[in-house]
């Protein structure tokens, strides 16, 4: 059946539509020809795939061709059935009859001979050629039609339709078409079923020596090429899907040696998307295929109806992994093929997919597939871009190809060709080799920008020089050191890996001199030689001259120009199609490739754009060493492109990439960069962003701690990420309060120039006085040169090797803490009770500071009045330890003098007041010291005495006096505390008196009774009496008691009392009192004591102020009391009564008359002269609780008759509730003593509160 | 042979990547490794095309390439393993094997106090078991 192959090929040529034959029985065809031809092809068609189930078709071609055609004529029957798919689908028989009896006698028979045929689907079209205005014929023509319905129509199926050709045409075209359909559809239904048999047949053998894949070929693509015509591209694609599967089970069946094909010229050239690419007979080889050939075949037959379909996409797919392991299956083969014929079908075969599928693409996908699609293709570029950079390099373009990861990614994992030898020089190349060699010594090494020493990324995938001669018949690869032997210079001019990778050790060079020695003849003839590196380009180019065929592709190797053109559009094409799809990073780094041509070719502005992506893609996700490599071309871009902000920038950020990633001395290099150009004057100063370089965090611990309104000062530990020492040329840092947000940030000004060290660095800021709460750092500012920078915080990179390596993870520390404001000191008095009036006393005032130092603390003292300082005395300081221990030791030694003298421990000094300030002692500073301040209470009033009988009086504000005190402090006394202590300072004794006893004689027994105020021991040594007028002392004595008495102790708050006799005297005349007594009308008590107490418990002795004491009593202090003596009262004159209340309660508010009764108790007319009648009245009431209404003095009018008496009335409303005083009446005209008082005024009455008023309460 | 390993964090940050290859070439197998990020993505963000394999941790091979392939692993906490072999017949099984072994070294490198999640893994005992599992990989198919 293989000889059937070529037929098979021609017919599949010739028919590519449905044939339906056309039985014209009544030479009808000519008049309805264009009637039937207007129908194709199909609109509409309805067909059955292979699995039964409906399909709709659109425009289904076909043809109508008539049974006498020589095109179905000529067939044997064998024919027919094999290529039963060139036969017509539907038969359509066309008849007319006008006549009845013609139509019985003639044209009955000769239809049932024509269907009689039951392999063809027929129908029957009878042509009415009667003009509907001819009733007859048309009667007739419906008659005869009747007839043939009835004839060859069957319940089961219409075979039968009616054209009338001048009548209404109707529904006859669709029926017609249904019928045709109805027909094609049955008879591919048939042929599917016959195919589908001899196929099944046909598989079943397959393991049989005798099978034969031509056979099996021909049928499945029969059927492929039946579904096909039919427009079931589907189905027709699975043929070819399964004959492929077939194919590739058949033809790897191990033993049978097949030859692979493609050693044809043209052969290098893909033909994987043309099918008619090269006759099948062609590649027919032993009732199979040649794989190279059919399977290019196959699959151009897949992607053919895979565009019908309209699915590129899938071409795309298929074909990139068609290429992939097409790819491999010629590797395989390799050394039957021509050098490097693999990679050059690659390059077509992608290059082919590429452009077939994007013209078919039409965009009408879903987003998903279209991503998948634009990757295929870039996939697709890519490995044509893979392929194509191979052999460039091997023709000697490798200088040109940028040693970046990704090429080397792709092509030093790429092996070399494989040919069965590699090509040698051709005897007439030795131009051409010169050319390449001096290409070779001219290529340098292209410098890394910054002197950055990098070993380049290698291309290859072993030393191609090595490869190349091992591959060479003649010689192994123990020669290889020959080549380096003989030609040393070779070595150091190639300046590629190549040679400083392979370093030939003294042992094998002694083995290969041997070698050479053995065989000098053979060392000079080309074959044997090794070949050089420039001959081996010069080979290679000559071998692929002859591989390629095609001229655009060789044209592009042709020059490096020409390559670099290509090589662009290529990697262009990889990165566009990335970019479009999901492979965002393939593209991206493949736009760096696209700069290192830019840049090559002076395009700097791209080149920039393009790293710039690049740079942007490693840095976002951290992929450094890749960074490392692409970052400085861009920093060289910009600088050659003048943009100083970037390229600053690009420095910065090559200099806080890992240490390890770059020499110190390369380092060192961006660093000085950046400083010339920081020093420089840029056009337009930029903010440099340092977050990644220069780091800042507080110092480990607890953050520094300050009490409000306190400066300090803050230590930060800086990182520099500086290889080398940096000077700043400012510095500063702001703080920013935590929890506070609207407080704004403080600046941190570092006062000088700042060195940074690279490493750790740690700064120390002045901090001023801050607002209470919590602060972290905010952001670091600082100048290098003219430049300002910023870091912002902890960078991602963050100091790796420092100890505080997790500090960027953690929420920021508060560094800095800056209290609510609490006391920080306390003075206070260091004693309550009362200190001795008019005598230098020692004050104590206890400094405590509050877990705060005092140190340099400045006490500013100053006295209230009434109250001195004795300045030439020292103020002694000392601890307040001391204090308390002292006080023990008072207790137990119980009164023995020792103020201060216990102090000892050093922590005792005599300081001086200055300005009334006292610097406090350093010792002092941190712990609670006692400050004892020489003071003296002034009062010049003389103490009183108080009867016993009259109740106690005593105000304690008399005694009161204050110290006004300030501290400052702090360390830049920026604290100050203020505070004003009251010191009590009190006579020595109150006295009160009382008359013991009246004895008959008119002596008077006077008890003064001695009250000690003090908590000291009082000594009285002596006391004497001096008497008012009136009174005398008895016996003419000095007025002191025996002096046995004496001396007399008092203990602290206790009582003494001390005996007086006197005798009422004769009244002296005031004229006379007042020349003996210019000082006091009262008696004066005088007290000699002396005192014994601590300075920390109370009073105590008065310290020595001057020695000007003439003797040695200077201890023996007067006390000086006066004592108001009352006459009894002998005469009364008057009496005063207060008359009751009229009602019984007193409001508030309220009216009330205070009544009192004045009454003459006594005949006044012979003492008194003038205004005797008249008696002068002062009503005495607290204004606040009364108001007077009416006199509140005046003259009443009084008889001075005894008996006389007189009512006094005032109004008065009392002016608070509660127990108040009443007015009181007095008469001061009189003398106390003449006055009595009976009954008694009340001293308080009830006064009750206002009634309620209830014209409040009326809402209004 | 396996060229190299890496691990890389969720961010696609490289936490770990050793090359087992003696030429002075790391660089590439960065590339490779990064690049193969672009599949692993590919893979997550749609999880049609992951299809049943959805939530399996083993992303199979990531790159039908020629000369060398690529295969994923993406741990539950989105850390991808990426391992590249020029091994061109490999065994799927092998290679679960491998990265089921790695899964646990990295779980134990991790589980570290010291270490900083995020963070490159410097351990050196990872370092080692990493090598260890590289050297045996594929001698279970061997023996």
């Amino acid at each position: 059946m293989a000889n059937y192959l070529a037929q098979f090929q021609t017919i599949k040529n010739a028919c590519d539509h449905l044939v339906i034959a056309v039985e014209d029985v009544s030479d009808l065809w000519p008049t309805v020809k264009n009637g039937f031809e207007e129908r194709l092809p199909f609109k509409r068609a309805c067909l059955n795939n292979k699995t039964r189930n409906p399909v709709f078709v659109e425009k289904l071609p076909a043809e109508f061709i008539l049974t006498t055609d020589s095109r179905l004529r000529s067939r044997f029957p064998q024919e027919q059935l094999l290529f039963w798919f060139r036969e017509p689908y539907a038969t359509v028989v066309l008849v007319t009859c006008e006549d009845l009896d013609e139509f019985k006698t003639i044209l009955k028979p000769r239809l049932k001979l024509i269907v009689q045929n039951d392999e063809r689907e027929w129908f029957i079209v009878f042509v009415s050629r009667a003009h509907p205005s001819n009733d007859q014929a048309t009667k007739m023509a419906k008659k005869v039609y009747a007839k043939l319905e009835v004839d060859f129509s069957s319940k089961k199926r219409e075979r039968c339709c009616k054209l009338d050709i001048h009548g209404p045409e109707a529904n006859f075209w669709e029926d017609l078409e249904s019928k045709i359909m109805e027909s094609i559809k049955n008879t591919l239904d048939r042929r599917v079923q016959f195919y589908e048999d001899e196929i099944r047949k046909l598989s079943e053998q397959r393991l049989m020596p005798i099978w034969n894949f031509c056979n099996f070929f021909i049928l499945k693509e029969s059927l492929a090429f039946m579904f096909e015509i039919a427009h079931l591209h589907e189905d027709s694609l699975r043929e070819y899907d399964e004959l492929e599967l077939c194919y590739l089970e058949t033809v790897n069946v191990a033993g049978k040696q097949r030859d692979f094909g493609g050693t044809d010229r043209g052969a290098d050239q893909a033909a994987l998307l043309n099918p008619g690419n090269k006759p099948l007979t062609q590649i027919v080889q032993d009732d199979s295929f040649r794989e190279f050939e059919f399977r290019q075949y196959l699959f151009a037959c897949q992607s053919k109806l895979l565009f019908k379909l309209n699915r590129p996409f899938e071409v795309a797919s298929r074909g990139y992994s068609f290429v992939i392991s097409f790819s491999k299956a010629l590797a395989l083969h390799e050394s039957i093929f021509p050098f490097c014929m693999r990679e050059v079908w690659v390059i077509t075969a992608c290059l082919a997919l590429i452009n077939a599928t994007a013209s078919h693409y039409n965009g009408l996908v879903s987003p998903d597939i279209e991503k998948e699609f634009y990757r295929l293709q870039g996939d697709l570029y890519s490995l044509c871009r893979v392929k194509f950079m191979r052999l460039a390099y091997l023709i000697g373009y490798g200088t040109d190809i940028e040693r970046s990861p990704v090429n080397s990614a792709s092509l030093s994992m790429l092996p070399w060709p494989k040919p069965a030898v590699w090509p040698s020089v051709p005897s007439d190349a030795s131009s051409e080799v010169f050319v390449k060699e001096k290409m070779i010594l001219q290529e340098t090494a292209r410098a890394k920008h910054f002197a950055i020493q990098r070993k380049p990324l290698p291309l290859e995938p072993s030393v191609l020089l090595r490869e190349a001669n091992r591959r060479r018949a003649s010689l192994s690869a123990g020669n290889m050191f020959e080549v380096f032997e003989g030609r040393p210079s070779f070595i150091d001019g190639s300046g590629s890996d190549i040679s400083s990778r392979v370093s030939p050790s003294p042992k094998v060079h002694g083995i290969s001199m041997s070698r050479t020695n053995s065989s000098p003849m053979n060392f000079e003839s080309s074959i044997d030689r090794p070949m050089r590196l420039a001959e081996i380009y010069v080979a290679a180019e000559h071998a692929m001259q002859h591989t390629i065929s095609d001229p655009d592709l060789w044209k592009s190797l042709s020059s490096v120009k020409e390559f670099e053109q290509k090589y662009l559009e290529l990697t262009k094409g990889a990165a566009d199609n990335y970019h479009r799809s999901w492979w965002k990073r393939h593209g991206v780094v493949l736009d760096g490739e696209i700069a290192a041509v830019c840049f090559r070719n002076g395009n700097y502005d791209l080149a920039a754009k393009s790293y710039e992506k690049v740079c942007a893609l490693y840095a976002g996700e951290g992929w450094q060493d890749l960074l490392a490599e692409v970052l400085p071309n861009l920093a060289e871009c910009q600088k050659i492109l003048n943009d100083q902000a970037g390229y600053l920038s690009s420095c910065v950020r090559l200099l806080s990439l890992d240490k390890g990633l770059f020499l110190t001395k390369e380092r060192q290099a961006f660093q000085s960069e950046v400083v010339r150009l920081a020093h420089s004057e840029m056009k337009h100063p930029v903010p440099l962003d340092v977050s990644s370089l220069i780091t800042f965090s507080g110092n480990p611990g607890p953050p520094l701690e300050l009490c409000d309104g306190d400066p300090g000062t803050l230590s930060v530990t800086v990182w520099s990420g500086f290889p080398d020492d940096i000077t700043l040329e400012s510095l500063s840092l702001t703080l920013i309060a935590t929890y506070n947000a609207d407080e704004g940030v403080k600046a941190l000004r570092c006062s000088s120039a700042t060195i940074l060290k690279p490493g750790r660095n740690t700064i120390t800021l002045a901090l001023p006085p801050q607002k209470p709460g919590s602060y972290v750092l905010g952001v670091l500012t600082g100048q290098i040169g003219h430049l300002r920078f910023r870091s912002h915080s902890f960078s991602k990179g963050g100091p790796a090797d420092t100890d505080d390596l997790m500090s960027y993870e953690k929420p920021t520390r508060p560094i800095l803490k800056v209290f609510k404001p609490r006391p920080l000191v306390d003075l206070a008095a260091a004693i309550s009770s009362a200190l001795l009036m008019n005598e230098p006393q020692w004050v104590g005032i206890i400094v405590r500071p509050v877990n705060y130092s005092l140190k340099g603390a400045v006490l500013h003292i100053d006295t209230g009045p009434g109250l001195k300082i004795k300045e030439s005395h020292v103020i002694e300081m000392e601890s307040y330890a001391n204090v308390s221990q002292s006080t023990m030791d008072m207790a137990n030694c119980n009164g023995a003098e020792n103020n201060g003298t216990l102090a000892v421990s050093g922590e005792f000094k005599q300081l001086t007041l200055q300005d009334g300030r006292i610097e406090l002692p350093e010792w002092a500073s941190d712990m609670t010291s006692v400050l004892w301040v020489p003071i003296r209470a002034i009062n010049d009033s003389l103490a009183r005495g108080t009867s016993s009988v009259a109740p106690r009086r005593q105000s304690i504000v008399d005694g009161m006096r204050t110290i006004a005190m300030k501290l400052e402090f702090g360390v830049y006394h920026n604290q100050t505390f203020e505070r004003t202590i009251a010191v009590h300072f009190t006579d020595p004794f109150h006295v009160s008196t009382r008359v013991a006893d009246k004895c008959n004689d008119g002596t008077l027994l006077l008890q003064v009774i001695l009250h000690s105020q003090v908590k000291a021991t009082l000594t009285i040594y002596d006391a004497w009496l001096d008497l008012q007028d009136g009174f005398v002392h008895t016996r003419q004595g000095d007025g002191r008691p025996t002096s046995g008495f004496f001396p007399l102790v008092i203990s602290p708050t206790s009582r003494a009392g001390i005996l007086f006799s006197i005798c009422l005297g004769k009244t002296i005349a005031e004229d006379e009192v007042k020349a003996q007594h210019p000082v006091h009308p009262d008696s004066i008590l005088n007290i000699r004591y002396g005192i014994a107490g601590d300075r920390t418990i109370g009073a105590h002795t008065p310290m020595v102020v001057e020695s000007t004491k003439p003797n040695g009593t200077t201890q023996d202090l007067i006390f000086r009391s006066a004592l108001v003596l009352q006459r009894p009262v002998l005469d009364p004159c008057l009496a005063v009564g207060f008359l009751p209340l009229p009602s019984g309660d007193l409001r508030v508010g309220q009216l009330v008359t205070m009544k009192w009764r004045v009454e003459r108790l006594k005949d006044f007319e012979n003492e008194v002269s003038q205004n005797n009648d008249e008696v002068l009245y002062e009503v005495n009431a607290n204004s606040e609780n009364w108001m007077i209404a009416g006199r509140k003095r005046g003259h009443v009018s009084v008889s001075t008759k005894q008996g006389s008496r007189i009512v006094i009335s005032i109004l008065c409303v009392p002016l608070v509730a509660g127990y108040v005083r009443p007015p009181q009446l007095g008469l001061p005209n009189v003398d106390e003593a003449n006055i009595s008082c009976n009954p008694a005024g009340p001293h308080l009455v009830c006064v009750l509160p206002p009634a309620l008023s209830s014209s409040f309460c009326i809402p209004a | 042979m396996i060229v190299c390993v890496a691990v890389v964090g969720h961010q696609n940050n490289p936490l770990y990547i050793q090359s087992f290859t003696e030429a002075d070439d790391a660089l590439k197998l960065h590339h490779i490794v990064h690049c193969s990020l672009d599949v692993v993505d590919e893979r997550v963000n749609n999880p049609k095309k992951a299809g049943p394999t959805l939530n399996e941790t083993f992303l199979g091979l990531l790159y039908p390439t020629e000369n060398y392939k690529v295969y994923g692993y993406l741990t539950n906490t989105k850390v991808k393993f990426i391992l590249v072999t020029t091994d061109l017949d490999v065994r799927d099984a092998d290679v679960r094997n491998f990265f089921r072994r790695f899964h646990a070294a990295y779980v134990d490198a991790v589980s570290n106090p010291f270490h900083v999640p995020g963070k490159k893994i410097t351990s050196r005992t990872f370092a080692e078991r990493v090598s260890t599992i590289v050297k045996s990989f594929g001698l279970s198919s061997a023996g």
